[in-house]
């Protein structure tokens, strides 16, 4: 089941699965987890157990609105609607067709390509000019494939239905979700080529992933609202966003190589548009009076990302591009307030805290407030935004996703080591190398506690210390201590970790089901499943309930550590 | 000595006074001192005689520099305490003590500079100490270490070690409790107190979240189809609900952003002086930039500049607890942050590396899972 599969067969295996019972435990158990990092995607898609540990309510598909909802797996899916939601799964890039070009490694592909494209050159490829074109032939070669490959998803793109403005308009026509739609939908495009073979994007529901965690990351450092707003300009942001890595194999198509390399933005109104208007933008933040804000600074225009500099971030908010009046120096003036929606009250700063009189806001009211959470975002040491141009937002997601690396290490030291033990290793990445003298003095803590919480420390891997001795004979006491952190280990560590306690929790898995072999073979019964309450004995149930929990448990939490190593490995 | 002599003498040594006036600390190198216009130029035998007798009576101070010789000068009164040394030992000794100024002098460096006997030392200590010249006092860097220093100075922040110790001890309790006097001024200042009070207003019936809708639906219908459907599909209580619930309480809310008074180090500098927390230890701005420092290492406050002003801002604000006077040790101080590794027993274990199936232990056995799982 897993890897990909027919569309005809897709919709026979669902078929099949509605009319099957749920699943029990060691059928939820087996195949659900596919140590994938895509469980909220094939979620929809193959699974509608109730008790499935990763069934967590995950509608978002791609966050433009298009919801397949959970209220639709309790009456018998219609072959039509399986089509229809695979189609939007194809348009939104989540699910793609496969050819057979995708079942060889992107350097055969390419070696073979430029074995074809030699023979173009019977006399060998030498000299600038014909080197050069024999690249630029190459490179169309690839982008053809490339082209060939998303060709489905562009057509039903196009076939006008799967445009988002187009798909609430059928809905509202419908007047409900989108079933039963008949004449010309994506899903009869799927429907004529019956033998299209779909699997699932990764690259594509890893940038979804990413946009969820970022957003969960934003709602913990700035607030849900900011965060709702967030989610938004990442679902619009990311529709032109296809991977999270790139690396000089990767075949893209013009399109996709455009937008990784020019960058791609948003505009203010691009976002507002994929708010839910659940969101009520006008809370939030806080008041402030208006003489203690500079708008200049808020609305400040970094054309720029800012530069990874080793480990360490030098965000824009740096020195650097502080000097007023340099060329970068510039701030957008459609962030000041439009005075014809004041309504009477003394300026804008009434209306981002505590208040809502004024009932009815205005779409450009409302645009407004919406634009205030952005700017708080791009304010944030993390730079969750950047505001590129007028009114236009990007964001950089590779010093964010280190800056949530960082986060996620730093929440790990601060959970096992506390808060100094926090400070210290703090320390040691702003400064290098200390010895141990300076330490304790920057820290503020005594000698022998610092000296505690660095072995503690080094012996959990955390830290290394280098030893200098200052003469020959190499007495401790006659020795240097250089205490340090290396950054680029200590992830690499903490990603085996968490794939080592992943296996840890499994193999406990295991255990417990062997412990509890009684109840897992009654249940293996084919007139037990889907009847467990019914059909087992008063004690044997509890025990099967019992070992539900206990499997919920360790599941969500492989499912835990597995969100730990997308963020340290695949966004 | 002849009259001329002395009288230059007097004269150089007022010059350089009051060439020093500004910067007691100054040194004179030879060419200071011809430059200060006394000496007659090019009168070398002259100057080496003046700076002889100033140094014999100890007005000057002769310093090594890298570059050479130069001299210090010591104020009169410091100069007469020498008259009052009766052995040359002490002198040697308390030249030493002397010039170690504020940092003072290890009892073992004296020794071992001026190679002389043990009892020799002690006893010139002793004499200079019933003279009341020299003081005994001990470093926070080492507390075990016999140091001198004279005894009309106090010893440096660096040997007292300033404002956190007390008695060569690292006050902790005092250095928490400014933390958290810090913390929450940071957090005051730089956020919005929201009291709940708008829940109620917008949870009367008069003010549903209706007003959302109808602004979409009345300009956003024209532009954006999307937004329109979606507020038609579902346009019902659940909007409202979780709103009014999240406000009622009292939270923290970020300000917005441009925001120009996050409290610089000498405001809060003038807010801890204001607030008299810390009455007999005078707080200077370098030691609460000093706190400042650690709250950012412990992540708890960031730091945000807006043009040339650099202030400070707790992080996740709407995480902070909202009491305004809470400890930062207190348990409720914020929520702290989990991920998957800070839940699973395995995060914390001390024998993670010895985990393996056969092994010494096991996850199938083990304890800490036994306990998590119960």
């Amino acid at each position: 089941m897993l890897g990909h599969i027919e569309i005809v067969e897709l919709v026979r295996y669902h078929k099949l699965k509605h009319n099957r019972k749920k699943a029990a435990v060691n059928g939820g158990a087996a195949h659900n987890y596919d140590h994938d990092h895509d469980h909220d995607f094939d979620q929809d898609l193959e699974n509608s157990d109730a008790d499935d540990p990763f069934d967590d309510d995950s509608n978002h598909i791609n966050g433009n609105g298009v919801m397949h909802s959970k209220a639709e797996d309790e009456t018998p899916l219609q072959a039509d609607e399986i089509y229809d939601t695979l189609a939007q799964l194809v348009a939104a890039g989540v699910v793609e067709t496969v050819s057979s070009s995708m079942f060889q490694s992107p350097q055969d592909l390419k070696a073979s390509i430029e074995h074809e494209c030699a023979q173009e050159f019977p006399n060998g490829v030498r000299g600038a000019k014909v080197i050069s074109e024999f690249d630029a032939m190459v490179k169309s070669q690839i982008k053809a494939i490339g082209a060939e490959r998303i060709m489905t998803k562009r057509k039903l793109q196009e076939s006008a239905l799967y445009e988002p403005s187009n798909i609430k308009r059928r809905k509202l026509a419908n007047g409900g979700m989108s079933n039963g739609f008949a004449g010309d939908s994506g899903g009869s495009i799927l429907r004529d080529e019956p033998n299209t073979v779909v699997r699932l994007n990764f690259d594509k529901c890893l940038v979804e992933l990413r946009n969820q965690r970022l957003a969960e990351h934003a709602d913990d450092f700035v607030g849900e609202t900011t965060a709702q707003v967030y989610a938004a300009l990442l679902a619009s942001l990311c529709k032109k966003v296809y991977r999270c890595q790139h690396d000089q194999h990767t075949i893209m198509t013009g399109e996709e190589e455009e937008s990784y390399f020019r960058g791609v933005n948003v505009t203010t109104e691009e976002v507002f548009d994929h708010l839910s208007s659940d969101v009520d933008v006008s809370v939030g933040i806080g008041t402030a009076s208006e003489e203690d804000i500079d708008i200049r600074f808020g609305e400040k225009i970094r054309k720029y990302p800012p530069q990874v500099q080793g480990s360490r971030l030098q965000g824009s908010l740096d020195a650097g591009d502080e000097i007023l009046g340099s060329d970068d120096e510039e701030y957008d003036p459609t962030g000041e307030r439009p005075k014809a929606h004041v309504n009477g009250k003394n300026g804008w700063t009434a209306h981002n805290g505590d208040h809502s009189e004024d009932g009815p806001s205005s779409r450009a009211e409302q645009i407004y407030q919406m634009r205030q959470h952005l700017l708080i975002l791009a304010e944030a040491k993390q730079q969750f935004v950047r505001h590129c141009g007028r009114n236009e937002w990007t964001v950089d997601f590779g010093p964010l996703v280190q800056h949530l690396r960082y986060a996620e290490l730093d929440t790990m030291i601060e959970d096992s080591f506390g808060r100094q033990g926090l400070r210290l290793t703090r320390i040691l990445r702003e400064n290098g190398k200390l010895d141990d003298k300076t330490l304790p003095a920057m820290a503020l803590m005594r000698k022998p506690d610092v000296h505690v919480k660095m072995a503690e420390m080094e012996m959990a891997g955390f830290l290394e210390v280098q030893e200098v001795p200052r003469d020959n004979n190499r007495a401790a006491n006659r020795t240097m201590f250089f205490w340090f952190f290396d950054e680029a280990r200590t992830l690499r560590r903490v990603l085996d970790n968490a794939y080592k306690s992943m296996v840890r929790c499994m193999e406990r898995l295991e255990v417990e089901r062997y412990n509890k072999k009684h109840v897992v073979e009654l249940l293996e019964r084919k007139d037990v499943q889907g009847h467990e309450e019914d059909k087992l004995r008063g004690d044997i149930y509890d025990e099967y309930l019992q070992l539900v929990d206990m499997e919920k448990k360790l599941l969500s939490q492989v499912s835990r550590l597995d969100d730990l190593v997308s963020i340290f490995q695949d966004f | 000595m002849d009259d001329e002599t002395a009288a230059l003498k007097e004269q150089l040594y007022a010059a350089c006074e009051e060439a020093c006036s500004s910067d007691p600390d100054r040194l004179f190198t030879q060419e200071d001192l011809t430059a200060l216009d006394v000496i007659p130029p090019k009168d070398i035998k002259k100057l080496l005689l003046l700076i002889q007798i100033l140094t014999n009576e100890r007005l000057f101070a002769p310093v090594h520099l890298h570059s050479g010789l130069a001299w210090r000068l010591r104020p009169k009164t410091e100069a007469d305490k020498y008259k009052q040394l009766s052995s040359h030992d002490q002198v040697l000794v308390y030249e030493i003590i002397d010039a170690a100024g504020a940092e003072g002098a290890w009892q073992q460096d004296i020794k071992r500079r001026l190679n002389i006997q043990d009892n020799t030392l002690r006893k010139a200590l002793k004499e200079l100490e019933t003279k009341r010249l020299v003081v005994q006092f001990t470093t926070v860097e080492n507390i075990s270490k016999k140091m001198w220093i004279k005894a009309n100075i106090k010893p440096s922040s660096r040997a007292t070690g300033g404002p956190w110790y007390t008695d060569q001890f690292l006050d902790e309790a005092f250095i928490e409790a400014l933390q958290s006097v810090v913390m929450s001024f940071i957090k005051n200042r730089g956020s919005y107190l929201s009291k709940g009070e708008r829940s109620a207003r917008s949870m009367s019936p008069v003010m549903p979240k209706k007003g959302v809708i109808n602004g979409a639906a009345s300009e956003a219908a024209m532009k954006s189809k999307k937004r329109t459907a979606d507020a038609i599909s579902k346009d019902d209580a659940p909007a409202a609900a979780p709103a009014a619930s999240k406000s009622r309480k009292t939270i923290r809310l970020p300000l917005p952003a441009g925001y120009m008074e996050y409290p610089t180090t000498e405001e809060i500098t003038a807010g801890i002086q204001a607030a008299e927390v810390a009455k007999g230890q005078p707080l200077k701005q370098e030691h609460v930039q000093e706190l400042i420092n650690i709250l950012v290492w412990d992540n708890r406050v960031e730091e945000i500049r807006m043009g040339s002003r650099v202030g400070y801002r707790a992080v996740r604000i709407s995480k902070q607890n909202p009491s305004l006077y809470s400890k930062p040790g207190d348990d409720d101080f914020w929520e702290p942050r989990h991920n998957g590794l800070t839940t699973v027993p395995c995060g914390k274990c001390p024998v993670f590396d010895l985990c393996e199936e056969g092994g010494p232990v096991w996850a199938g056995g083990c304890e800490y899972f036994d306990q998590w799982l119960a």
